[in-house]
């Protein structure tokens, strides 16, 4: 069950890799990003910023001070990965509201790539700072016996990261068909209204989460290091 | 597969959004930032060299303080000097016209003074010619005469030499003249008088001319015995006027 798609017919089959709408939206998404930060940058002037440049500017230094502030001096580093994370998940999350079109993340493959994604990049930060051997050694502290219990913690925080996402964004637009079905026409506007709201609040969440998991990674070396 | 196709969709995705978005506009933000704390710095810079050239300014502003006053205080006893200066030489150009005026003052009144003395001699020129000429008369003329016999007889020898020496010149004549007409006697004492000095017997030549007023001319050769009343008082007139 779920809402027409105009994606979905548009879904081909290439080798043993399906390309379904949840595909063929993520890159129409990666698209549209990529397009307008090429339109907006390609005119990029020091003195008389355009007001397109401006909120580009405005959107990069808000995701830089946040980043800054959960992870002091790595800001330059994480702000591809964390930023990227949050403004292609608020994209895809809105993209739901476009008729025609299904949000990504309602999809589990994408919510658990995305996750998957973020626990290899706390672990490729965390490795990056001082090395493979000093960034194990902290899943022995305090105790070793504490180790079995940090890996079922990495474990589960990464599935509960793919599943939040995927079961919010999946059950609100179920919600609002199921109320388009029993109600009528115009009944489910305020439950899109509320898909915004939400949209924006998952966004935030899931990159939040993975700039904590990061900055954690970041701050336990760091901690190990000065506790030494 | 899908998992992983959409984990690479999403690393190309950062890849791209890094080439193209947060990369040129963290360089621009940069640009601005350095921007801003280069024009910060030249303020800065700035601010010092205005510093700095403030500071000179006061410097020179107060040796210029300095050099006005001791310039003032030079010109105020240059000021001094040249006041004295002039007042003395206008001190002494008073005191040479205060000399001066003194000097035309006491001349103007010796000039005024003789003028008066002039007029006064004048006035008694007048006076005793008129009261003479009212005195004048044969009594007058007679002890004119007799007066002019007492000098040839009184005459100093050098005057009597000079008369001798007259009279004895070859064709000298003698002429006496009066203004009223002489008696036989005093001719007779003027021809003795003359014939004694002379040496030798003389006829002197008698004559009339009532300008003399009273009073006789005699002249023999060159030499002039003035006893009348006009030229008595033509004399006293001019002795009193060069004894003035």
């Amino acid at each position: 069950m779920g809402k027409p798609e105009f994606l979905q017919l548009l879904s081909f089959q290439l080798g043993p890799l399906r390309i379904g709408a949840t595909v063929l939206t993520t890159w129409l998404l990666m698209a549209a990003l990529s397009g307008l930060a090429w339109f907006g940058t390609r005119r990029l002037s020091v003195a008389t910023p355009s007001r397109l440049q401006t909120a580009l500017e405005g959107t990069v230094l808000a995701l830089q001070q946040a980043i800054e502030d959960a992870a002091p001096g790595h800001a330059r580093r994480l702000l591809p990965f964390i930023g990227t994370l949050w403004l292609f998940i608020v994209a895809a999350n809105l993209v739901g509201l476009v008729p025609g079109l299904r949000s990504p993340t309602g999809d589990l493959s994408l919510t658990v790539a995305l996750a998957l994604l973020v626990f290899l990049a706390v672990h490729w930060f965390g490795i990056g700072i001082d090395g493979l051997r000093v960034y194990l050694r902290h899943y022995l502290d305090p105790n070793p016996i504490l180790l079995p219990f940090h890996l079922l913690g990495e474990i589960t925080r990464t599935l509960a990261l793919a599943v939040r996402l995927f079961g919010n964004m999946m059950s609100l637009e179920m919600a609002a068909l199921l109320v388009l079905m029993v109600a009528g026409f115009l009944a489910p506007v305020p439950l899109l209204m509320l898909h915004i709201v939400e949209a924006l609040v998952q966004a935030y969440i899931f990159g939040t989460l993975a700039l904590v998991f990061v900055a954690g990674a970041l701050q336990s070396h760091e901690l190990g290091k000065r506790s030494r | 597969m899908t998992v992983v196709l959409e984990a690479l969709n999403f690393l190309v995705l950062v890849w791209l959004l890094k080439r193209f978005f947060y990369r040129p506009v963290l360089a621009v933000i940069e640009k601005r930032r350095a921007d801003s704390e280069k024009i910060l710095t030249d303020a800065a810079t700035l601010r010092r060299d205005a510093e700095a050239l403030k500071g000179e300014y006061e410097s020179r502003l107060a040796a210029a303080g300095r050099e006005r006053d001791l310039a003032l205080a030079r010109l105020d006893e240059e000021i001094a000097r040249e006041r004295a200066r002039r007042h003395a030489v206008v001190e002494a150009e008073a005191a040479a016209d205060r000399q001066r005026r003194q000097m035309l003052e006491a001349r103007e009144s010796r000039e005024r003074e003789a003028l008066l003395q002039r007029q006064a001699v004048a006035v008694a020129g007048r006076f005793a010619t008129r009261f003479l000429e009212r005195l004048a008369g044969p009594e007058l003329e007679a002890r004119l005469v007799d007066l002019a016999l007492d000098e040839l007889r009184a005459a100093a020898p050098e005057q009597l030499a000079v008369l001798a020496a007259a009279l004895r010149e070859p064709g000298a004549r003698v002429e006496v003249v009066t203004a009223h007409p002489l008696d036989g006697a005093r001719r007779a004492a003027l021809n003795a008088a003359l014939a004694r000095l002379a040496g030798r017997t003389l006829d002197a030549q008698f004559g009339e001319d009532a300008v003399l007023k009273a009073g006789l001319c005699l002249a023999a050769g060159s030499w002039v015995l003035m006893a009348n009343l006009r030229d008595e008082l033509k004399f006293f007139t001019g002795a009193l006027e060069h004894g003035a």
